[in-house]
């Protein structure tokens, strides 16, 4: 009896540990892959962005706006990988 | 100091003969940013003719030309020369005139000179490096040509080869290719160059010489060495030319940079054939100094008027800004500069910007590291703009040891008292404490994104209020308090629903219809509101609602990039400390040793690095929320700069 439920007490135990791991694991899935989308977008837009700046110095302030936008969706990454953790 | 200088715009009128002395007097004050006159039959100016450049302006011009050219050649850059002694203007005049010619014609002798040894050094280079094949190989150069039966190659093959004809070869055996001379008679040519090309045959010209290539080479290396030296003796003269003349050279360029500024203004007046006329804009303020100042020099035969601001001018741009935002201006021209009729938020960046960059990089020992670089360039930072970028960085430094003070951190460890902000002690090492408290500093985040936000939105209100006219402006001042209700309706939606730390919580109240609260319904109200103030102004607006949600959330950067800062310096900390040093230190041994040796290197390394990171990160992501988040609320720019027609002299005083 008092074996059968140790052993039941163990199984919680490695359920909750193993949950902290899935969430910490989709809470880096959540952080890195927005991450990836956000640099693929960034590299585009970025490169386009410092030839135009050489071109006119004068829409800097407009291409830093347009090259940080996707930027926008590593933040919902983040937040929703502290909302899985915390 | 919310707004740029205020300017008015001024109307000189003189007589022709006058025009010397109103030029010579604008540039002395160096506040009148000329308006250029263009001839475009501009009411009130018809029959009105561009100006011509007064007398002087070509030689000015040359010789400007000349002491640049001697410049260049020696370096010597004005921005970078330091001030020892002013000249005084009449003086250096005379100075000119005398020594120019004769400094010009060292010099340019000198540079003729030079670039004719070191086109013979290229030269004999050249010839060397088209010897060195030939060096293994015994016989004279001039054995390789002058035959009328005989064809020689010479080339780099990837192989050995055979040939079936009579040939005599040498091959000279080298890494992945081999020097190859090959003679055979000429009706047999076309079998050896066969056999050749097989092999990887590159040709290599036979040089023009004869003797032996050893000795050709020495020969040719001699002479080198004794260019090289002329050229040292002439670069020597060159020097002693500099460090004699360099101090008058830079007084001559800015005297005749004035002459031919001055001497080319009329250029950009407009003149009739007896009289001239000068638009342009001065500081409201010194406006009576400047019609004073004018009267004197003409002997009171100058008209000199204020103008009305027309709707559709452009008005230059001066920053008004009280001393210790002043670097900051830096941040915003990088932007754009602000227009006459908008607010000028440098002030705001001023005070923002480095708390938000200690609320990021919040370590009392990158702080004071930042601090000690920055006071510790500005010996060697010469420029207008470096020197600003530094006080913008000293004041981040500050902040950053103050945050630092609050976070309870230095370099990665805990200092001995108490945070006052949440947590950043993660748990690396297995001795972080609680951990951080990551929800927490969330909070405070987004608070501080909350209230930028808001203050960008009300700052347009005003610009709004300011800038635009009738039906227009209600509906834009409307709509930018309508972003203001919608978020703060969201907000209070969202605190009726859940509870989150450092913020109210009205989830205790009992709700009223639908399971929601009165505050809830508020907040509703507020966003239903909000959207129809926005939609009244523009309906395509509305898709940007979401951008409420993600600028505010935007700010919880500011946590992400501190914590990654502090996260790589706890993990140098741990490996340096923790992992190398302590363990040894308890035993001492000589591999022992090596080990705390390799643990300094990474824990100066590591932090190194991760400071490199912190001002890069702090800065960048600091400036950006500025720029993305605040400036999109309220600020437009596209100001044209004040640039008043007049020099602060540096190195000539105007006697």
């Amino acid at each position: 009896m008092a074996a059968e439920v140790v052993a039941a007490i163990t199984d919680i135990e490695l359920m909750k540990a193993s949950q902290i791991g899935m969430k910490a694991i989709a809470g880096a899935l959540a952080v890195g892959l927005t991450g990836i989308g956000a640099a693929i977008a960034e590299m585009a837009i970025g490169s386009a962005a410092v030839g135009a700046t050489a071109e006119n110095k004068d829409v800097f302030g407009l291409v830093l706006l347009l090259t940080v936008i996707p930027e926008t969706i590593v933040i919902f990454g983040l937040v929703v990988a502290l909302l899985l953790i915390f | 100091m919310l707004t740029p200088e205020q300017m008015s715009r001024l109307l000189i009128v003189a007589s022709k003969d006058r025009m010397t002395p109103v030029i010579t007097e604008l540039y002395r004050h160096n506040l009148f940013h000329i308006e250029d006159y263009v001839e475009s039959g501009a009411k009130g100016y018809e029959g009105f003719k561009i100006g011509t450049p007064l007398s002087g302006a070509t030689e000015a011009s040359g010789d400007l030309v000349k002491i640049r050219a001697i410049q260049n050649t020696f370096s010597i850059r004005s921005d970078d020369f330091e001030v020892k002694e002013r000249q005084k203007q009449s003086g250096l005049q005379g100075q000119i005139e005398r020594e120019l010619p004769a400094i010009e014609q060292e010099v340019e002798g000198l540079t003729v000179k030079r670039s004719k040894l070191e086109t013979k050094v290229k030269e004999y280079e050249q010839k060397i490096t088209e010897l060195t094949p030939f060096i293994g190989i015994p016989g004279d150069l001039d054995l390789y040509r002058g035959y009328l039966r005989f064809a020689v190659f010479a080339g780099y093959v990837a192989h050995e080869i055979s040939l079936s004809v009579p040939n005599e070869m040498f091959v000279v055996k080298g890494k992945g290719k081999n020097f190859i001379i090959v003679v055979a008679p000429v009706e047999h040519r076309n079998v050896v160059e066969g056999a050749l090309q097989e092999a990887g045959y590159q040709a290599v010209p036979i040089p023009d010489e004869s003797g032996d290539p050893k000795e050709r080479i020495s020969f040719y290396s001699s002479k080198i060495a004794l260019f090289k030296k002329e050229i040292e003796e002439i670069n020597k003269k060159l020097d002693e030319i500099k460090v004699k003349h360099a101090s008058f050279l830079v007084a001559c360029e800015e005297l005749l940079k004035i002459q031919v500024a001055q001497t080319e203004v009329p250029l950009r007046f407009a003149t009739t054939s007896e009289a001239f006329v000068a638009e342009g804009w001065v500081p409201s303020g010194s406006v009576e100094t400047i019609r004073q100042g004018l009267v004197k020099a003409t002997g009171g035969k100058i008209y000199v008027t204020e103008l009305a601001i027309g709707e559709h001018d452009i008005v230059p741009v001066e920053y008004n800004n009280p001393s210790f935002s002043k670097p900051s201006q830096l941040l915003l021209d990088t932007y754009s500069r602000p227009k006459y009729t908008e607010l000028d938020p440098t002030i705001m960046i001023s005070i923002v910007f480095p708390i938000f960059f200690g609320l990021i990089l919040g370590d009392v020992g990158y702080g004071i590291l930042l601090l000690i670089l920055c006071l510790g360039l500005r010996k060697f930072v010469k420029g207008e703009e470096g020197r600003q970028l530094l006080v913008v960085l000293r004041n981040a430094s500050i902040a950053s040891i103050f945050f630092g003070v609050f976070y309870s951190e230095f370099l990665g460890f805990p200092c001995p008292w108490a945070y006052v902000l949440p947590s950043r002690h993660l748990n690396i090492g297995g001795e972080g404490g609680h951990g951080p408290n990551i929800p927490g500093l969330m909070m405070v985040a987004i608070w501080i994104g909350i209230i930028h936000i808001t203050l960008g939105r009300v700052l347009g209100i005003v610009n709004h209020a300011r800038q635009d006219h009738g039906d227009h402006r209600i509906k834009a001042v409307l709509a930018n308090a309508g972003w203001i209700l919608v978020m703060w309706g969201i907000l209070v939606m969202i605190w009726s629903i859940v509870q989150l730390p450092y913020m109210p919580d009205f989830t205790t109240l009992p709700p009223v219809v639908m399971n929601l609260n009165a505050t809830a319904i508020v907040g509703a109200l507020m966003l239903v509101i909000g959207a129809l103030f926005i939609a009244r102004d523009s309906g395509l607006e509305l898709v940007e609602l979401p951008t409420i949600i993600s600028h505010t959330l935007s700010y919880s950067r500011l946590v992400a990039v501190g914590l990654s800062s502090v996260a790589i310096a706890m993990v140098v900390n741990y490996i340096a400390i923790g992992m190398l040093i302590e363990p040894q230190l308890k035993n001492i041994t000589l591999v022992g040793v090596i080990f705390i040796i390799l643990g300094v290197i990474v824990f100066l390394g590591g932090h190194l690095m991760n400071m490199v990171l912190g001002i890069l990160g702090g800065s960048l992501h600091s400036i950006r929320l500025h720029y993305v988040e605040f400036f999109t609320k309220f600020y437009k720019g596209g100001g044209r700069k004040y640039s008043p027609f007049g020099l602060t002299r540096r190195f000539t005083e105007d006697l």
